[in-house]
């Protein structure tokens, strides 16, 4: 090899030497966390090991893991707490939040929060922090509500604590009943319930916009609906377009047989494939303000979007029917009803509560439940 | 319960690029086995993010090749020249070393061009409409070529939700205990 060659030969290898090398990030500096001056919570620390940045072509995929450890400053005791995480430079309209409910942080408590997040972006970044963390609310014992609410956590977070106080009432009933056996029993058949219900992969986009081109004719398809005992809207009438594994734009007239003006309702979307098999689809909600359903009036719920849904990683899952459930209610007036225990079916989720008793049981045993049923 | 597929071919089978036996066959392995299911999943989310990082930033490719057009002509003119200086034994300066060199500069040229840093990558396809997907990692809205993803870490099972503009994922965080309730919203 001439000389020349070799020079060349050894630009060229450094020059792929360097392309190949990880581009310096600090994590610290590319996370913001903005707590509000009279917040109930404090933060103690952050720890962002293992968060790292990688080079792909022209892009830049960046993993954050934040383990946050929250002080409870308040002089109420914490049920539930919701973040609001945003990255405007990566997604402009997108945002997310990461909710911890079924808490039991007493006053002066420290408490974990973890936010794992992937970030894909031009390797070309503007200055600032990439990911901006803040306080959207903070549920307390007896339903008080701490924040700014701009993701309405609060409803959420009450309608999570509701279902907790219902679920923990009728687990502490099976224990002064038939005692630790017979809640051993509760929590093993939550567990195989959780196991058996069919986990199907979800694509969405807004506006009603076909995610996909489905190739088959559209129809429309009609709601079936179950009757949820003691509920103070009922849905009378539902249809959505629906065309292969997609489903667009589902539209629920309800009637509120209540004595009280409801201004939300969330109704339960139950999908059933075309052998029969039934999945949790997820629900569609009010509108916000959008809803102000006086007694004995009717109106109607909508969701301008479009579901594809899928399987074993993209296997179509055709809809064959649908089903509607009323999951839950907020009054005018701020209070919340949810579904009796009794009225679940094995097909609808269980609650968060459930599941963290469950989870529970599964790794310290039936003596910590019952622990943990006497703190409430 | 058939044997495990080997990884490969759970891959390939993400992918969809199994032939139709084995596509047969690995298909009622995993209608029985969450586990490769899970890691079919996963494939198919990696597939799908490698995808998206795949993505070259806006090239203008007519004016590059012409630009390689111009210097090989002109590394093929220079050897011309230095050719008929030298004696047939000064092989370190042939043409067909300098056709050499300006093949290895182009192609320099090409990497760095395509792995630089380029302004245009920040205008990537921003008027797609976001779309908000699960996979067996987490949720994530894309838009254009860029996402963001919620990861649910340190989860064993997970339940997906489609609820108004949100999809949310619930799942009892394995070191805390905690349950957690991920929510990604798209305008």
């Amino acid at each position: 090899m001439s000389m020349c060659s070799k020079w060349i030969t050894a630009a060229f290898a450094g020059a792929m030497a360097l392309s190949a090398q990880d581009v310096p990030f600090d994590p610290h500096s590319s996370i913001e966390i903005k707590l509000p001056p009279d917040s109930p919570v404090a933060l103690l620390s952050t720890n962002v090991r293992d968060s790292g940045a990688t080079p792909r072509g022209g892009a830049m995929v960046i993993d954050l893991h934040m383990a946050l450890s929250l002080r409870n400053s308040d002089s109420r005791t914490i049920r539930g707490i919701t973040l609001l995480v945003t990255a405007q430079e990566v997604t402009a309209g997108g945002k997310a939040s990461v909710a911890v409910p079924s808490l039991n942080v007493a006053p002066g408590q420290a408490f974990p929060v973890r936010i794992d997040l992937r970030l894909l972006r031009p390797l070309q970044a503007g200055a600032g922090p990439l990911v901006q963390v803040s306080l959207d609310g903070v549920l307390f014992e007896g339903l008080d509500f701490y924040g700014p609410n701009r993701l309405n956590s609060r409803r959420s977070m009450t309608v999570w604590e509701m279902e907790a106080e219902r679920d923990r009432k009728y687990f502490k009933s099976v224990l002064a009943s038939s005692g630790p056996e017979g809640l051993q029993r509760e929590m093993l058949n939550s567990l195989a319930r959780q196991d058996e219900r069919p986990h199907i992969d979800v694509r969405m986009s807004r506006g009603g916009r076909s995610v996909t081109s489905v190739g088959e004719p559209e129809r429309m398809a009609r709601f079936a609906f179950l009757k949820m005992p003691g509920s103070p809207v009922e849905a009378i009438d539902g249809w959505a377009e629906v065309a292969g594994n997609e489903a667009r734009t589902p539209t629920i007239q309800v009637l509120n047989r209540s004595s009280r003006p409801v201004r939300y309702v969330e109704i339960g979307w139950i999908v059933k494939d075309r052998q029969g098999r039934e999945f949790l689809a997820g629900s569609v909600p009010a509108a916000e303000g959008d809803l102000l359903l006086p007694p004995g009036q009717t109106g109607r719920v909508l969701q301008d979007t479009a579901l594809r849904f899928s399987r074993n990683a993209g296997e179509p899952v055709p809809i064959g029917g649908m089903t509607g459930f009323v999951s839950h209610v907020e009054f005018a007036d701020g209070r919340v009803w949810v579904p009796r225990r009794e009225a679940l079916s094995a097909v609808m989720a269980p609650s968060p509560e459930e599941q963290r008793l469950a989870d529970l049981y599964r790794t310290k045993g039936v003596g910590a439940v019952v622990e943990e049923l006497r703190k409430y | 319960m058939t044997k495990h597929p080997s990884e490969a071919n759970l891959a390939l089978y993400a992918g969809g690029e199994l032939s139709r036996w084995r596509r047969w066959s690995v298909e009622r392995h995993v209608a029985e086995c969450a586990a490769c299911r899970d890691a079919i999943a996963q494939f198919s989310a990696l597939r799908e993010q490698t995808r998206a990082m795949a993505e070259l930033p806006d090239v203008d490719w007519d004016s590059l090749a012409a630009e390689m057009r111009a210097n090989i002509r002109l590394g093929l003119e220079a050897g011309e020249c230095v050719a008929e200086r030298s004696s047939p034994q000064h092989l370190g300066f042939s043409l067909r070393g300098v056709a050499a060199c300006a093949s290895l500069a182009m192609l320099l040229v090409v990497s760095f061009l395509i792995e630089r840093p380029a302004p245009r990558v920040a205008e990537l396809k921003t008027d797609e409409a976001a779309v908000i997907e699960t996979s067996g990692s987490g949720i994530q809205v894309k838009e254009g070529g860029r996402a963001m993803m919620l990861l649910n870490a340190r989860a064993r099972t997970v339940e997906y939700q489609a609820s108004g503009s949100a999809m949310g994922a619930r799942y009892v965080d394995s070191d805390t205990g905690q349950v957690t309730i991920n929510n990604v919203y798209v305008q």
